[in-house]
């Protein structure tokens, strides 16, 4: 019988905010293609979604804002799967990935404050996503009920 | 196996253990202390950045200048080549005819009526092809230059400005009305230019409720930008009249496009003159895509 694993929780939750994140960068980047014409949110004041999502900020090296955080996000979950959790080497790629897209939302927090002077709500939720899934990647035991399991290619090696 | 031997083993298995889960606590331990140094950093920084834009109050928009003179040379003085070569031009879509409407005329010459604001991010982007158009046909002078609102859309777009201009010409008379300012005033933006009634009038009629507003003499108007302000996103006054003069940029596409097609409108008005502007390819070309 196979003990408990504690760390499978852990992996899911990273998992499942990796998927949340890619499914709102997706909308995010579809919006942005189609002009943000169809964006839900308000466009009031501080809070206003197009303005951001329409401001020459929200283009980074001639590539969509939104396009960084899908392929981001896509890399995330491509090292959140289960298969990804079994190479131990990677999770020190998916923390330091965890803090350069933290880093990143805290430089697209100062450029709404103070560029733009406007906040959209679709990016702020990519941006607790983002510091959940840090928190999440530090947190969890990589390890834990990973490395026990023996490899198949390694058993199908070993004769008899 | 001796009996001592088994239980020197059930001793050394069970200090393993013990390692094992002393290390398991200390690994989870080091992840926690780096959960809440990150959260913590995180916190910080965020409340730091918040608390510095309540202070400071954010960015405002740049107040309006005057033009310089490169700028204005370049746009008033496009090459007639890169005219010709835009035509139609790619992304802009012209005035709208209006019928029934009386012409609108000032000492015996068609009058153009513009009706916009500093703050307006399509005024913005509308406001080069009337200035280009419309130096077809006149001078302008005391332009000012200045950028659209940077708390609204298409944030910052960089233009110029009528307040405070002059336009002569020997074909047409310009009146050109900034409503308001890009500075904040109170919730909304400074009053600039008092509009007369009888423009406002003329918005009412055969406006859609927006600016920009433009009257081409009773004959056609402009109800909003031609083209979109995400083409001038990012760019100063300089770099946008400098596209002007290469007909393969999109700027040049879109701004002369639509001023081929505006002086289309224009040469209607003036019985076809200036006959060297209204016999170009450009503003053929313009006229036709008009139909």
């Amino acid at each position: 019988m196979r003990a408990a694993d504690p760390g499978l929780a852990g992996r899911r939750v990273v998992l499942a905010l990796a998927l949340l994140g890619l499914a709102l960068s997706a909308y995010l980047t579809a919006e942005h293609y189609t002009g943000s014409s169809t964006l839900a949110c308000s466009a009031s004041g501080v809070v206003d979604c197009l303005r951001v999502t329409t401001s020459p900020q929200s283009v980074l090296l001639g590539v969509p804002v939104a396009v960084w955080g899908l392929l981001y996000f896509a890399g995330m979950t491509m090292l959140a799967v289960p298969p990804a959790w079994r190479r131990a080497g990677l999770h020190r790629l998916r923390i330091v990935a965890a803090v350069t897209g933290m880093t990143f939302v805290l430089y697209l927090l100062y450029t709404e404050l103070f560029t733009l002077d406007a906040v959209c709500l679709w990016c702020t939720a990519v941006h607790v996503v983002t510091a959940a899934l840090l928190l999440a990647v530090l947190l969890v035991d990589p390890h834990s009920g990973v490395t026990a399991t023996p490899r198949p290619a390694a058993r199908q090696a070993r004769p008899g | 196996m001796s009996h001592t031997d088994s239980r020197a083993r059930t001793a050394a298995r069970q200090r393993e253990r013990s390692a094992a889960l002393r290390a398991r606590q200390q690994a989870a331990r080091r992840r926690r202390l780096a959960a809440v140094a990150a959260a913590t950093t995180i916190v910080v920084i965020t409340a730091a950045l918040l608390v510095t834009r309540m202070i400071t109050g954010g960015q405002g928009t740049a107040a309006t200048t005057g033009a310089e003179p490169g700028v204005i040379a370049e746009v008033t003085h496009v090459p007639a080549t890169v005219l010709d070569a835009v035509g139609a031009g790619q992304g802009a879509s012209g005035p709208t005819p209006i019928t029934g409407a009386p012409a609108l005329t000032t000492a015996g010459k068609p009058r153009i009526v513009y009706l916009g604001a500093e703050y307006c991010p399509y005024c913005a982007a509308e406001r080069w092809a009337v200035v280009q158009a419309l130096s077809r046909f006149g001078t302008f002078s005391g332009l000012g230059q200045t950028r659209s609102a940077a708390a609204d859309v298409y944030p910052n777009t960089a233009t110029l400005s009528f307040h405070g201009a002059t336009y002569s010409s020997a074909y047409l008379v310009f009146d050109g009305y900034e409503q308001q300012s890009n500075q904040r005033a109170g919730g909304s933006y400074a009053p600039l230019d008092p509009v007369p009634a009888d423009v406002t009038q003329l918005a009412g009629t055969y406006g859609q409720g927006g600016i920009p507003f433009v009257d081409l003499g009773g004959a056609a108007v402009i109800n909003g930008a031609d083209y979109s302000p995400s083409l001038l996103a990012g760019k100063s006054q300089a770099q946008i009249a400098a596209a002007l003069s290469d007909a393969s940029s999109p700027i040049a596409k879109a701004v002369l496009g639509e001023a081929n097609r505006i002086s289309a409108t224009l040469c209607t008005l003036t019985g076809g003159q200036p006959g060297a502007v209204c016999r170009s390819a450009g503003v053929q070309a313009a006229a036709h895509a008009r139909g």
